[in-house]
């Protein structure tokens, strides 16, 4: 455990010392901002086309209230999660490759499984860090709105989803490690991070999003808007058997594979 | 004397191709080895199985007695390594790079990171990204690495690579005083046999995956060929007169004019005779040299005498 703890010591280290914090919280940044945007525009828009930030003719669709607000914000964690948080792990695992330092760590007193549970636990620490970030910021903005509707069996209901959301999109991002380990570097994550989005909507379109584990988050989330399609428990437990078969799979491959 | 480091039949296929093949290395504790070979020759492969990054095709390797196997971590603290060119995390400074391998390895005495930066006079870079380092500074940098826990084997691939000739001279005066005062055994793997023997107390050329020769240092000198350089106004004449007199002679460019090589034991032994035999013929010499092979020479000579040449995984003799 000790030495768990040192290589996670080691992996924060790193991960700050880099832009991909800054980055990340950027680009996540994002999503309050243009939810709050979008609802402030749905809730005067005469005012946004007077301002210029919209055309006289655009229709809009939706309405400024927090149940429309939170969904958003969900869902916007299912598709943008994937991506920044993917991009996270691919980063943590990728740079040992592309950066050639991955020697330094293949030949220590530190097992090779503690180094790979070290760079997980600070990919899965600055992405709850980030989706924390992105609900108090979305709050603040639908504050700052003046978003109408708000009752706390709508706050809760709609932060749990935003947190299922989130834990399913987090959990996903133990194949992208494995994916960089293999790939060595971060090119083959972030192909697969495109492809996997990209395939999960059309899985979701033909009606089996429920059983392919990168559909579960946005069906979740309700941006793949299907009645038919039902997320409940066993969507969960595919999701978590994906994250543990990338956690193993990268284990194992740290450990097994020929680091020529 | 107890080996630290061992290979028993060790190969490595990728493939049709043998990276490494039927290798049989021991080194005893103490001491420093070479390990010789052209690019592609199988060194770093080697080095690399005995630090258990890859799976040995056949055969096993041993370092203090303890087999090496994948996921095995007791035996690293006391192995200390340097594979291909060093790499450092560019964002973090010298001094985050070193105690960021210091925690890693375990130890909690900081105290060491000052003690190896002095060692490799890397204090004035201490501050400094490891991405802002000369090239130089970036392979102290890696050695420091190697050398930061104190263990008991060292292997160094080229780790002289990129320092000035001062540089070169401090690195292998350390390492050969890490060898004679603290018995650290040490695997330099090199294609520079001219360097490597001024420290080495033994050296193995590797060639096509194979162990051609191992040489002890000592009787390096021995095995050296020696050369007698004759010149003279009238060489053809005098290549005749020596011919005839039962000796091979051979032409030989040397800054760029030719002079006669004879490679005979007389010859090389006792060149007085040599020019008195030419001046009693009426053509006294106007060079007699006495030239030692270079070791570059020596080691290309091993190579093409005894190794097996493979072209494209075709052997060829």
């Amino acid at each position: 455990m000790t030495m768990v703890m040192s290589c996670i010591e080691v992996e924060l280290r790193k991960f700050f010392r880099s832009r991909v914090p800054l980055f990340t919280f950027l680009a996540l940044l994002l999503v309050p901002f243009f939810g709050g945007f979008f609802m402030f525009v749905l809730k005067n828009p005469e005012l946004a086309q007077s301002l210029g930030f919209i055309s006289a003719k655009a229709q809009l669709i939706g309405s400024a209230d927090w149940t429309s607000y939170l969904g958003l914000l969900a869902q916007s964690i299912a598709i943008g999660g994937l991506l920044v948080f993917g991009f996270v792990t691919s980063w943590i695992f990728g740079r040992e490759f592309s950066d050639r330092t991955v020697n330094d760590l293949l030949a220590l007193p530190t097992s090779r499984n503690a180094i790979v549970l070290a760079k997980f636990a600070v990919a899965t620490f600055w992405c709850v860090f980030l989706t924390l970030m992105v609900l108090f910021a979305g709050l603040a903005a639908g504050t700052l709105v003046g978003l109408s509707g708000w009752s706390p069996q709508l706050f809760t209901k709609g932060i749990v989803v935003y947190f299922v959301c989130s834990t399913l999109t987090i959990l996903l991002s133990t194949p992208v490690g494995f994916i960089a380990s293999v790939g060595r570097g971060y090119l083959s994550p972030l192909g697969f991070m495109i492809f996997t989005l990209a395939l999960g909507q059309i899985v979701a379109v033909t009606g089996r999003g429920h059983i392919f584990p990168w559909s579960i988050p946005a069906i979740f989330s309700g941006v793949i808007a299907d009645s038919n399609i039902l997320i409940e428990v066993p969507g969960v437990i595919i999701v978590l058997i994906t994250s543990i078969a990338g956690l193993m799979g990268t284990t194992l491959w740290w450990t097994y594979a020929d680091h020529a | 004397m107890e080996e630290a480091i061992k290979t028993i039949h060790l190969s490595k296929f990728y493939g049709e191709t043998r990276a490494v093949d039927d290798l049989n290395l021991s080194v005893s504790r103490g001491e420093i080895f070479g390990f010789l070979g052209l690019n592609g020759s199988g060194k770093t492969t080697t080095i690399r199985t005995l630090l258990g990054l890859v799976k040995p095709s056949q055969g096993e390797a041993f370092l203090l007695g303890k087999k090496v196997v994948a996921g095995m971590t007791d035996i690293w603290r006391d192995v200390g390594y340097l594979v291909e060119t060093p790499y450092s995390y560019p964002e973090l400074t010298v001094e985050e790079n070193l105690s960021v391998l210091l925690k890693l390895r375990g130890i909690k005495d900081h105290s060491r990171v000052k003690w190896i930066m002095q060692m490799l006079q890397l204090e004035k870079s201490a501050v400094k990204k490891a991405k802002h380092l000369s090239l130089g500074n970036a392979q102290r940098l890696g050695i420091a690495k190697a050398l930061i826990h104190k263990p008991k084997i060292v292997l160094l691939e080229e780790p002289t690579n990129g320092l000035d000739p001062a540089g070169i001279v401090e690195v292998l005066e350390l390492l050969k005083d890490l060898a004679e005062n603290s018995g650290v055994t040490i695997l330099i793997s090199s294609h520079k046999l001219a360097e490597i023997s001024r420290i080495a107390t033994s050296i193995g050329i590797i060639h096509g995956g194979r162990l051609v020769t191992t040489i002890d240092t000592k009787g390096l000198e021995s095995r050296l060929r020696k050369v007698l350089l004759v010149d003279g106004r009238h060489k053809s004449a005098m290549q005749s007169i020596l011919a005839n007199a039962g000796y091979e002679v051979k032409q030989k460019r040397i800054n760029e004019r030719s002079v006669l090589a004879l490679e005979d034991e007389r010859a090389v032994l006792v060149p007085e005779e040599i020019a008195a035999f030419l001046v009693h013929e009426g053509h006294p010499p106007t060079l007699l040299k006495v030239e030692r092979e270079d070791l570059e020479a020596f080691f290309l000579r091993t190579i093409h005498e005894k190794g097996v040449y493979r072209d494209h995984g075709h052997e060829l003799h």
